[in-house]
């Protein structure tokens, strides 16, 4: 349409979950419709970006050193629910099933995607499985290929920690993530979680 | 299982075509590409929502249109009437069964069953083991419950590991995939050994039917590697990684999995004739077919591209007799059948995509 118009469509229509027809829906609503409401957006797009960065204990998006459930003294901290990504969290909180702590991998094993060892957020977690107070890591990964090949390889990472290590998974779709799943089924995929050999 | 209705739009060189089935046996007939075979793949489409010969989505739907459809009604033994639709477009394409969005092609599957008979199938004998391999996943696919899992299991860890092995084997990943692959491979080879011991008996019989040879005409599976537990599998990749990794990629596995023809102890592929060959394929289709059914309940449709013509008097009487009346029959050919005029075959004549019933 113009120039500056387009530059900006092709931004909005690379990020995630937006097609071209909503990153236009979204562009003339911010330039032409509310144009009011441009500048809050800026705003908290700029706020959020000087302050969320990840939790350098678990992952999980934070402000501070810490997120919300690791500052949380509330929470069990005998265990920790590895996931994949932040999403993975959101919906198993969503749950309502589990109260203690995370540990976010931010991906999982994919050699074919050029995904290795080295681009998970490994050290950390086995500094917190090392601690005496942790006695169960539970692994919340997909149960593709790639999330069950991470379970092996997360269990022989863990295997010189004194932790029970168990798995969910169980009435999770096959080839599913944590993330699509509905809470009831988060739920008993939690209750139903087996130690992991 | 009977199909009643057929009705497509847009596919290959037929533009339209509605089509009812009443008799066992319909025969379409008509000159060299005038749209027999398609229709008969169009038949075959409804099995695995994938057509028989090789080729993308683009050769399925007619030049200048954006969308190939076609629309099955069945009578089902365990289902009853069902109606699948499907829609083949450039990029990918959608079913439905009785409305109802198939989602996954491991739960549908096997429901439809049919078996192919073509002219082509002397390639199962003289060509590379990846034919016969893809024969058998196919079978098996459709009615081994867990098999298309182990099998798209096994090929995508596989393919981690091959990156692996590429990048020197060395990370602590490539165990972790190699555990993956482990009860998969498992699972595919006693699956095969299992189907591919009932299909040499069943070969052996039929081939006993169809032909007038005394020697014996059997199949027998020729796994690449024996591995009965996840741990003896482990140990074969362990034993291999030094040769894998020179290599860039896993020699030894189900992935090499092959089959063998054999007349009279001999390998086929070397001592038998044309005509013993493709006796020897008939008698598999026969096999596949009566496995087929045995394993489901259901009697697939047997789709015959084009083989009526290439027996002779005595091999097409035989045929006839290895084939259960009470199976639905699809067959093409250039000329009418010898017993078309005893009123059994419903025929169609097929001319430029355009189908009229004689
Ligand atoms: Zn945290």
């Amino acid at each position: 349409m113009t120039p500056a118009f387009d530059r900006l469509l092709d931004v909005l229509k690379r990020l995630p979950g937006l097609g071209y027809r909503s990153a236009e829906r979204i562009a003339l609503h911010l330039l032409v419709e509310k144009p009011e409401s441009l500048e809050s957006l800026v705003a908290a797009l700029r706020e959020a970006a000087g302050s969320v960065r990840p939790c350098t204990r678990c992952g999980n998006i934070a402000e501070g050193e810490l997120c919300a459930i690791c500052a949380d003294p509330n929470r069990d901290r005998a265990s920790i629910c590895v996931v994949e990504h932040v999403p993975d969290l959101i919906a198993m909180e969503r749950s309502g099933s589990y109260r203690g702590l995370y540990h976010v991998l931010q991906g999982k094993l994919a050699p074919i995607r050029g995904v290795g060892p080295d681009a998970l957020n490994i050290a950390p977690l086995l500094e917190r499985a090392g601690s005496d107070e942790v006695r169960e890591v539970i692994l919340a990964l997909s149960n593709d290929v790639e999330g069950e090949a991470t379970c092996h390889w997360l269990s022989d990472q863990l295997a010189g920690s004194n932790v029970r290590i168990s798995r969910i998974g169980f009435g999770l779709p096959s080839g599913g993530g944590v993330v699509f799943a509905d809470p009831v089924t988060l739920k008993s995929a939690l209750e139903g979680r087996r130690d992991y050999l | 299982m009977k199909l009643s209705t057929i009705r497509l739009q847009n596919f290959r060189n037929i533009a339209e075509a509605s089509l009812e089935f009443g008799r066992g046996r319909v025969f379409f007939v008509g000159a060299n590409g005038q749209g027999k075979t398609n229709l008969l793949e169009a038949i075959g489409y409804v099995s695995a929502l994938r057509a028989f010969r090789p080729g993308d989505n683009r050769a399925l739907i007619r030049d200048g249109a954006g969308e190939a459809g076609i629309g099955y009604v069945l009578e089902h033994e365990r289902t009853g009437r069902s109606e699948v639709i499907v829609r083949i477009r450039l990029r990918g394409k959608e079913a439905t069964l009785d409305g109802e969005p198939v989602r996954r092609l491991a739960d549908y599957l096997g429901r439809f069953p049919t078996v192919l008979f073509s002219s082509g199938d002397i390639q199962l004998i003289r060509g590379a083991p990846a034919g016969r391999r893809r024969f058998l996943d196919l079978h098996l696919a459709g009615c081994e419950p867990g098999y298309l899992e182990a099998l798209q299991k096994y090929h995508r860890a596989l393919e981690h590991r091959n990156r692996l092995l590429k990048e020197g084997g060395a990370g602590s990943a490539l165990k972790a995939f190699e555990r993956e692959m482990a009860p998969a491979a498992v699972r595919l080879i006693a699956a095969r050994r299992q189907a591919m011991e009932k299909l040499g008996g069943l070969v052996e019989a039929f081939h006993g039917r169809i032909s007038d040879g005394a020697e014996t005409g059997t199949v027998a599976y020729r796994p690449d590697v024996e591995a009965d537990s996840a741990e003896a599998f482990l140990a074969l990749l362990a034993k291999n990684k030094m040769r894998d990794v020179q290599v860039g990629s896993t020699q030894r596995g189900p992935h090499r999995d092959d089959f063998a023809f054999r007349l009279g102890g001999k390998d086929a592929a070397i001592f038998a004739s044309e005509g013993q060959q493709r006796a020897l394929v008939l008698a598999l289709r026969f096999g596949q077919l009566r496995d087929v059914r045995e394993r489901s309940g259901v009697a697939p449709l047997v789709l015959a591209d084009d083989v009526l013509g290439e027996l002779d008097p005595v091999r097409r009487e035989r045929f006839w007799a290895a084939l259960e009346d009470d199976v639905q029959l699809f067959a093409t050919g250039t000329t009418l059948p010898g017993n078309a005029g005893e009123g059994q075959w419903q025929v169609f004549r097929v001319e430029a995509g355009v189908f009229r019933e004689a």
